[in-house]
């Protein structure tokens, strides 16, 4: 026996309204400054508002709702290299992280030509370079090496 | 530039106007903040347009608020008639809007005028009532919505008080400190959010373009019935735009319905009926013109592209509304201006050009999404030079996706993100000016009203749902 999805969705969103209220309490008012209404009012009556919105969807559930087939191998794949791209941008810097986590990305989402992916990888990730660096004269992330 | 990018987002399907303007953020830090709207009104109005091409000759809506095209676009390709549905939707689109930028002209300065009265009372209730409508109408369950536009005000609330100084939700991390940028969260939520939902569902999926069918042009009887179905959709869409959480694509479905009530052949509906394309593709394409009213003339934006467009004047350091109006006029004629030159563009480029954007779909779709992140990446590195905000981008991603995932709208959050920090700065004016005195909301006659009508927007729609649960097993003749 499965939960309804929005059974399931409602404890989740219950939780994090919980938290955030708890958060709002915590708020500290600073004392003996005039203030019609303090930092916490706004914080808390968004927190209630949370609650009890969280608290509807789990109220007005229903077994019905089918939730759209998800390919969690694919899904937990691309973060997980998205993850690590931005881990690598961090150590080895934009040229060689990017190239690298093109080719993969387009593996994971279906592509099946390794020469075309790899052409088109790197003249993507050197145009991008091109545009930011040398015409925007944005930075890009240079790494530990860089 | 903008028209011609904005097109070819519009072709292609899963890459919207609020993605890519998201996207382009960063990169237009540099630009001069007129050429930088002109570029986005550009991408708003060609984004609108391009999604027709991709519903009628594949069936394949580039956008949402294209759907309804594709019900008899895609017919009338299949009937051989689509170059005529094509150039339907071109010159429809075309006269819807320059039509919505016309009455933007007349209209906005017109409301400036009055909200130069507005204070922070008569603002914040027009907040709240722009919050309630988006949540309440982006689809799907209203609690769901309602959940998406605290979450946004949620979001809103993290960082320093700016009255007080006082931390709210740092959780001790130094980098929330300064609060989320809004760049960051709407990267985080529609960019990368919108590359792992496609990942996960849509695997494989190669579609190849029906023929081209005949020349794209407009026969005697065409014309006959198109010019009042594009009049009839420009009406409806401009308006739809103006009122806040309706857009695009509510915009679509009333013109297609209005269509099939007047129409003499109701029947003929969905069996490439030339006013079901005529009327919708009109109706968007006005309806991103009506949104800009009160985008600029009150600085309220009404919907998700709306919001991130806001979003965007923040960055420049402009805050839309009535004194934008008289300090920035130039800034805003040049938008408006632009406008214009967007839709004669719109014209002339994309009937000629329609073989390329069909092209386009041939594009790889792992290829896109790919470049979609590397790009989410870059622009977000670079608006502070720190990686921090790009993790910030990737746990919003992850919880887009499973908000797209249990149906949870994600336009009410950005708009609450955007409009969540205003908001209360407003009330806490208010509410300091009132002397802590809350009824002024309610008797201010300005604020008053917006807010009841803001009760009634929620109301309503329970009532009617009360009564047709109770109603429906008795007469069922209510529910036509």
């Amino acid at each position: 026996m499965v939960m309804p999805p929005d059974h399931r969705l409602a404890a989740v969103l219950i939780v994090g309204s919980v938290t955030y209220l708890l958060g709002a309490f915590q708020i500290s008012v600073p004392e003996g400054q005039y203030a019609a209404v303090g930092p916490r009012l706004f914080p808390l009556v968004i927190g209630l508002g949370l609650l009890t919105s969280a608290v509807s969807i789990g109220v007005s559930a229903t077994a019905e709702v089918r939730l759209p087939p998800v390919h969690w191998g694919v899904a937990a794949s691309c973060a997980l290299a998205f993850l690590v791209y931005i881990a690598a941008l961090a150590v080895v810097g934009y040229l060689p992280a990017t190239a690298v986590f093109l080719v993969l990305q387009s593996r994971l989402l279906g592509s099946r030509d390794w020469a075309r992916d790899l052409i088109v990888s790197v003249a993507i990730t050197v145009s991008v370079y091109g545009v930011f660096r040398l015409l925007l004269g944005l930075s890009l992330p240079a790494g530990l090496l860089g | 530039m903008g028209v011609t990018l904005g097109t070819a987002v519009g072709v292609l399907p899963g890459i919207g106007p609020a993605l890519t303007i998201s996207l382009l953020l960063p990169l237009t830090f540099g630009m001069d903040p007129v050429g930088a709207f002109i570029l986005f009104g550009g991408i708003y109005y060609g984004a609108m347009y391009g999604g027709s091409t991709t519903s009628i000759l594949v069936r394949i809506p580039g956008e949402a608020s294209s759907v309804m095209t594709a019900l008899d676009g895609y017919e009338m390709t299949r009937q051989g008639r689509g170059g005529a549905a094509l150039a339907t939707a071109a010159i429809g689109s075309f006269v819807a809007g320059t039509f919505a930028t016309v009455m933007l002209m007349l209209t906005a300065p017109a409301l400036v005028e009055l909200a130069l009265g507005f204070g922070p009372t008569e603002y914040f209730a027009l907040m709240v009532l722009a919050l309630t409508a988006v949540g309440g109408m982006t689809g799907g369950a209203p609690v769901k919505g309602a959940f998406a536009t605290f979450l946004g005000l949620a979001i809103g609330t993290i960082g320093i008080d700016l009255q007080t100084g006082q931390a709210r939700f740092t959780f001790g991390v130094p980098g929330l400190l300064g609060g989320l940028n809004v760049v960051v969260v709407t990267v985080g939520l529609f960019a990368v959010g919108e590359v792992f939902w496609h990942a996960a569902t849509h695997r494989v999926s190669r579609e190849t373009p029906a023929p081209l069918g005949g020349p794209v042009r407009l026969m005697g009887d065409d014309w006959r019935r198109s010019v009042p179905a594009w009049c009839r959709g420009t009406l409806v869409g401009f308006f739809t735009g103006v009122l806040p959480g309706a857009g695009a694509t509510v915009a679509s479905f009333l013109a297609y319905a209005v269509e099939r009530r007047v129409s003499k052949t109701p029947a003929a509906f969905g069996h490439g009926a030339i006013e079901g394309v005529a009327g919708p593709e009109a109706a968007n394409n006005a309806s991103a013109g009506g949104s800009l009213v009160p985008l600029l003339a009150l600085g309220i934006p009404g919907s998700g592209t709306t919001a991130v467009m806001l979003a965007a004047f923040q960055m420049y350091g402009l805050q839309p509304g009535p004194l934008l109006f008289s300090q920035e006029s130039g800034l805003i004629w040049g938008l408006i201006a632009s406008l214009y030159v967007s839709n004669v563009l719109l014209l002339v480029l994309n009937l000629p050009l329609i073989r390329v954007w069909v092209r386009l779909l041939h594009v790889p779709r792992s290829l896109l999404f790919a470049v979609v992140l590397v790009f989410a990446t870059l622009g977000v590195y670079s608006l502070n030079n720190n990686l921090f905000d790009v993790a910030v981008v990737y746990v919003l991603g992850v919880m887009a996706f499973f908000m797209r995932r249990h149906g949870v709208p994600l336009a009410p959050t950005v708009l609450g993100v955007v409009l969540g920090p205003l908001l209360e700065q407003h009330f806490r004016r208010a509410m300091a000016i009132s002397g802590g005195d809350p009824s002024v909301f309610l008797t201010r006659p300005v604020s008053g009203t917006i807010l009841a009508l803001t009760a009634a927007v929620v109301l309503v729609p329970m009532l009617v749902r009360v009564r047709a649960a109770r109603g429906a097993p008795r007469s069922p003749r209510d529910s036509s």
